[in-house]
């Protein structure tokens, strides 16, 4: 399907540790796959509104990004989240708060081209406050598994 | 006498900031503090690192804003290396401080201010965002309000290489000059987003300044904090966002000092107390004097309506007419009317797009001399600008390579943060009490922090699991009376 694009959207903060795993993995992705021209690698330590620019135009977009979560699945555990998974900042505290879900349907009011499926990787991480470029040895081992799953699910049907 | 409650900021925030309020046997408020996210080991991760590596670094210290972060950055490694940058370099740079600014500006007015001014701090939360703002403007406004956001984001692209993370800070200069064409470009857009400016005053003061209820809030008591204030100003002593002196003016508008950043450190402490990780900042010169307002107190405050009470005006005409016009109604200079943070960053928006206006006429912006090479190593460095939100400072030292020793970040939420719990503990004596905390109470609570739009562990992309923010109520004895949902 020619016309269907896909964006791999990797978000974090590659120098706090596991923050960056989304973007580490994208990176791993790109060393691996020769690619396909309907799908586009981006990398983003962004935020807020900025992520209507990114997703804007995609027929699907694929986010991969670091979680914290308070149950009993180990760190590097992938969640696969849809966005419905995700609740809305129905108030947001400050500017930079904005969520992806509530940028989305922003998005759609505006008339913006947005994506119609929305698929989370989501790792789960037990650490982000610490500044270092370094991903605990946990966390890393995840980042090439995880890069292979996308990669073979985006060199099958796309949907 | 009742039980002294100490809190223990070990337990770990589970999102990025926590609001705790005390509630006495009457259920009314006793205190509230204000609690951060700490990101730890900032300077260990530095040390070592070539000092010019820095503005490629810190635009990663906030993924909403890491424009201030590059310029302060690039700023302090220009006195690291003693380079004064060339006049276009500075007027480039400036240009894309003011692009950022317009829009950050816009984006905090429209998405965090609108919802409780347009839709109504008593709406239904469900409709309190910047979706139900659209509502009621309609699409026509809230499509010139993402308009002027791609205006300056295509300008920030242009000049940063890679918006919104910029890049290209060097020490002397800018990493690439302006063209006639995109001169051309870069007037259209400052003349739209003038347009916009006075659109937008237009629109807050029909809705907020002539509707009575909205105006007795903006300055109902509850929201009233009496600080000093700080920001940077030019020679005129005029408010400056990009560089300058800084000027601190006590409540009662009379200057209390006037210094080049580089001395900070004589004029600025830091306070550490066990509720928060937070390093609370106090004006130095008089001492530590505790969570308290007015005379007595040695918490100022930074950001939107800190830099115009700190100044004696703006720096261009039309923001100029605007700031007389916001005095003459709240009555006094300086305002101490926290929500009046909002109008002042709409004046301030104003400012910024004229001075893209003037920089776009200036001859000098197209000349190739963008960078001055006389770099002369010094091992130290101060870079302060006015980020958004208020003044930042990012402090370098280095070795005989130029390699860091030392780097230390002042950022506005921690100048603000004492502010802060005191903007909170008084809205919340105001409209809570009887242990009584409906949503719309507490909403009016979160008005009084919304106001300073505090940066909160943004630099951390982790989806949260759990609520970025909790507000958390608590009897006499510690005990959890109610939590505020903000799922995410």
């Amino acid at each position: 399907m020619a016309s269907h694009k896909i964006l791999v959207l990797g978000l974090g903060n590659t120098i706090l540790g596991d923050d960056g795993v989304g973007i580490r993995v994208v990176r791993e992705m790109r060393r691996l796959w020769a690619g396909d021209p309907s799908v586009e690698l981006v990398e983003a330590s962004l935020g807020g509104m900025v992520l209507l620019d990114l997703i804007t135009g995609f027929d699907k977009v694929i986010v991969v990004d670091a979680i914290m979560a308070e149950d009993r699945k180990p760190a590097g555990f992938v969640y696969d989240l849809s966005l419905d998974d995700l609740g809305a900042l129905v108030v947001p505290y400050a500017s930079h708060a904005l969520d992806l879900k509530t940028t989305i349907e922003l998005g759609r009011r505006l008339g913006y081209k947005m994506p119609a499926t929305v698929a989370i990787h989501a790792v789960k991480i037990e650490e982000n406050t610490l500044f270092t470029e370094e991903l605990s040895p946990t966390v890393a081992a995840v980042v090439p598994l995880l890069a292979k799953r996308i990669i073979q699910d985006l060199d099958g049907p796309h949907s | 006498m009742g039980k002294k409650l100490s809190i223990n900021p070990v337990t770990r925030l589970e999102g990025h900031g926590k609001i705790e309020i005390f509630l006495d046997d009457q259920g009314d408020v006793e205190d509230a503090y204000f609690q951060v996210t700490e990101l730890r080991g900032f300077e260990r991760f530095c040390i070592g690192r070539p000092v010019e590596e820095m503005p490629r670094i810190v635009p990663n210290i906030c993924g909403v804003c890491p424009t201030p972060h590059n310029m302060a950055s690039t700023k302090a490694v220009d006195k690291v290396y003693g380079v004064e940058p060339t006049i276009t370099a500075k007027l480039i740079r400036q240009l894309q401080y003011n692009a950022f600014y317009v829009e950050d500006h816009f984006i905090h007015f429209f998405f965090l201010a609108a919802p409780d001014f347009v839709v109504g701090p008593d709406a239904n939360p469900g409709e309190r965002n910047i979706l139900g703002v659209i509502q009621k403007v309609g699409m026509e406004i809230a499509g010139k309000v993402i308009e002027v956001r791609k205006r300056c984001r295509d300008i920030l692209r242009l000049l940063g290489s890679k918006a919104p993370h910029p890049e290209g800070g060097l020490p002397g200069g800018v990493s690439r000059g302006i063209s006639e064409e995109e001169r051309a470009i870069i007037k259209e857009t400052a003349d739209y987003a003038v347009e916009f400016s006075k659109f937008a005053l237009q629109l807050f003061k029909n809705v907020v300044v002539r509707n009575p209820k909205y105006l007795d809030l903006v300055l109902d008591d509850a929201y009233n904090l009496n600080t000093y204030y700080m920001g940077m100003v030019d020679d005129n002593k005029c408010v400056n966002f990009y560089d300058g002196n800084l000027r601190v003016v006590n409540p009662e508008g009379k200057e209390r000092a006037l210094f080049d950043p580089q001395f900070y450190t004589d004029h600025i402490a830091e306070w550490v107390e066990p509720w928060t990780y937070i390093r609370l900042t106090y004006l130095k010169v008089l001492g530590w004097q505790g969570l308290k307002e007015g005379f007595g107190s040695s918490l100022y405050r930074v950001g939107p309506l800190a830099r115009l009470n700190a100044s004696k005006g703006m720096a261009t005409p039309e923001a100029q007419a605007e700031y007389e016009e916001m005095y003459a109604v709240l009555g006094n200079k300086p305002a101490h009317h926290t929500l009046a943070f909002h109008w002042a960053r709409l004046i301030e928006a104003l400012q910024a797009a004229e001075d893209m206006q003037r920089i776009a006429g200036d001859p000098l912006l197209t000349s190739k001399d963008i960078r001055n090479m006389n770099l002369r190593l010094t091992k130290k460095g101060v870079g302060c600008v006015e980020a958004a939100r208020g003044t930042l400072i990012h402090h370098y030292e280095t070795d005989d390579r130029g390699l860091l020793t030392k780097a230390n970040l002042i950022v506005a939420t921690q100048h603000n943060a004492a502010p802060i719990c005191l903007s909170v503990k008084k809205a919340a004596k105001a409209f809570i009490k009887g242990g009584e905390a409906k949503e719309g109470l507490l909403n009016m609570v979160e008005m009084a922090f919304r106001a300073y739009d505090p940066c909160l562990g943004c630099a951390t992309h982790t989806l949260p699991g759990k609520m970025p923010l909790e507000i958390v109520l608590r009897d006499r004895e510690g005990n959890v009376v109610d939590r505020i949902g903000r799922d995410v």
